[in-house]
């Protein structure tokens, strides 16, 4: 069986509204429309052990509605979920003592005292020995470099140092499944990469399973194996990153830098071609032409200087596919 | 058994840590104590007006309390008046408005053992920075303001225990409205006014035992008189210690029935809560 199942999981909400139209605020303040909305709209999958798996949607789309169920802090109105062959919400004690969560807008350290503080008092909730506590402590201390922040104030720490500590955190009691909720949110560049690089090593090294939501599509590219993507309450797809990428983005590009400018006309074989200056983009289909054989072409055309080619942007991809399923 | 010490010893953490966080602000509890100092002595220079002057000179005897033991009294409630819980605590009640709830509740530990360990903590912590002045100042003043040497030996020591009992009364109540307050967004005046109501009741503003003679009964057994006036009592003597047993006992019974109803009603909210935010 796998490690996490989900079968049909519903959510609703409701949510009060203001009337509209003249004198509406003040209408607002006697009578109330209720609407209910579907958060999650029978959403079924499996993760196996050891999977990192990244969970995409637009905002509002229910990312947030499926981690906050599957930690068990939300009772979904139906359906069925086993994590670790618990139901997370009816054995909400038990079923959080083997999972950590980190929540890139939220916080689970003490504000105003030492981070050591924090960690030492997270022992005790999660009942670690002093031994364990010690070498995991290490451990991530010097994986993660916060050696030197254990002993500041968590309200002078900077976004970066603090997210450090809250992955520290969220896993000093090894729990066997991580959930991340936009952990990467507001970092600079270095500190994404030194996350990135942590969390795939610790995938590897301890099998911790991974569900990672994030708008981030870098951090999906370089970290997940399967992605999943949401809209509206339902699960839109659920596979690799490769062929999510061949469905909605078949095409590549050559990005041709000439001697001079070269006013566009037509390649045997390209689909589009972008001028911008003396910078030329060629789309083509890689299943029908290949890369060279297309630069082979540009280079008798046309005065190269230089070449490369891309993929697609991620983020475009992703945008054109929300754009394509509606969401 | 086993859960249930371990239980006990996260909570004495979270407490330690709410503690050792609340003691860093010790220009707050100075400020603090000035405020108590200031409305101490105004309160005692009225008492003594109402002792001395009044047409009625005895009614204060009458009701079994002495102008020095009303100004004990005064100095003492101030300091004991810092344990009651007059707002819900300003962490928790953040969490639940924007949703941080969620972290706790992704924590092995009943919820309720949690926050009871944190709002004691609130409960007690003002009583070092913002106590300890107010009780050194009581205690140099000139005799007519002065707190007096508790009447007996044996009266201060219940009276230490019934104010621990206190302390957790405090916490129960305070947890009641907490749990009264979870998932609700009517903001805070109808649990600010059952708070202040329980304040009144406690003899903060008037020693319950200068109330009208036929409310007696009720304002002794009524649970906020344990708040404050039963460990007053103890202390000034005008409850013998040997009353002790029975009054520490109602003092206890209460706490313990407030916890079991705001346990129950935090139950029933976590069922359908809605964790706010993204």
């Amino acid at each position: 069986m796998a490690q996490i199942e989900l079968e049909q999981i519903c959510k609703t909400f409701s949510i009060s509204k203001r009337p509209e139209g003249r004198f509406s605020l003040l209408r607002g303040a006697f009578v109330r429309t209720r609407e209910t909305v579907r958060a999650l709209d029978s959403i079924s999958f499996s993760i196996q052990e050891g999977e990192l798996v990244g969970y995409i949607g637009p905002n509002g789309a229910g990312k947030s509605t499926t981690v906050k169920i599957m930690s068990g802090i939300l009772t979904p109105d139906s359906g069925r979920c086993t994590i670790m062959g618990r139901t997370p919400w009816t054995e909400r004690v038990a079923h959080v003592s083997g999972i950590g969560v980190v929540f890139g807008q939220r916080s689970q350290l003490w504000w105003d005292v030492p981070v050591n503080d924090s960690f030492s008092l997270l022992k005790d909730i999660y009942r670690i020995s002093t031994r364990d506590y010690n070498r995991k402590l290490s451990e991530l201390t010097q994986a993660l470099d916060i050696g030197s922040l254990l002993k500041t104030p968590v309200r002078q720490l900077s976004l970066g140092q603090r997210m450090r500590c809250e992955i520290v955190a969220a896993l000093l009691h090894s729990p066997r499944i991580l959930f991340l909720d936009e952990p990467t949110i507001g970092l600079d560049a270095v500190s994404k990469l030194a996350l990135r690089d942590f969390l795939k090593q610790e995938n590897s090294k301890n099998a911790v399973t991974m569900i990672l939501t994030t708008h981030d599509m870098d951090d999906i590219e370089a970290l997940c194996s399967r992605v999943m993507v949401i809209g509206h309450g339902k699960l839109l797809y659920n596979g690799s990153l490769g062929s999510l990428k061949e469905r909605y983005s078949k095409l590549r590009c050559i990005r041709a830098t000439l001697e001079q400018y070269t006013a566009a006309f037509d390649v045997e074989c390209s689909e589009r071609i972008d001028v911008d200056a003396n910078t030329w983009t060629v789309w083509f289909d890689p299943a029908k032409t290949a890369a060279h054989t297309m630069i082979e072409r540009l280079a008798k055309a046309l005065p190269l200087r230089d070449v490369i080619i891309e993929e697609q942007d991620i983020d475009k991809i992703i945008a054109a596919m929300y754009k394509e399923m509606c969401i | 058994m086993n859960g249930i010490a371990a239980t006990l010893k996260t909570c004495l953490s979270i407490f330690r840590i709410k503690t050792a966080e609340s003691l860093q602000y010790r220009m707050a509890g100075l400020a603090g104590a000035t405020t108590s100092i200031f409305f101490a002595l105004i309160e005692i220079t009225v008492y003594t007006v109402f002792y001395k002057y009044s047409s009625n000179q005895n009614a204060g005897l009458a009701a079994g309390l002495s102008l020095r033991q009303a100004v004990s009294y005064v100095w003492l409630g101030q300091l004991l008046f810092l344990m009651q819980p007059n707002f819900i605590e300003s962490d928790i009640l953040g969490k639940i408005n924007s949703g941080d709830i969620g972290v706790e509740l992704c924590r092995p530990l009943d919820l309720y053992a949690n926050w009871f360990a944190r709002t004691a903590s609130t409960r007690l912590s003002p009583l070092l920075w913002r106590g300890l002045p107010i009780i050194f100042f009581a205690v140099i003043m000139p005799p007519a303001y002065r707190l007096e040497l508790p009447s007996s030996l044996s009266g201060m020591f219940c009276s230490l225990i019934s104010t621990v009992s206190a302390l957790l009364l405090c916490t129960s109540f305070g947890m009641l409205a907490c749990s009264v307050r979870l998932g609700i967004a009517w903001g805070e005046g109808p649990t600010n006014i059952i708070m202040l109501a329980g304040s009144v009741l406690s003899g903060a503003y008037l020693p319950l035992q200068l109330w009208p003679g036929f409310l007696q009964g009720f304002l002794l057994f009524q649970p906020f008189a344990g708040y404050l006036d039963i460990p007053m009592r103890l202390y000034l003597g005008t409850m013998p210690p040997s009353d002790a047993f029975w009054a520490i006992g109602l003092q206890l019974a209460w706490a313990l029935l407030f916890a079991a109803a705001g346990k129950a009603i935090m139950a029933r909210k976590l069922r359908n809560i809605v964790i706010q935010g993204g």
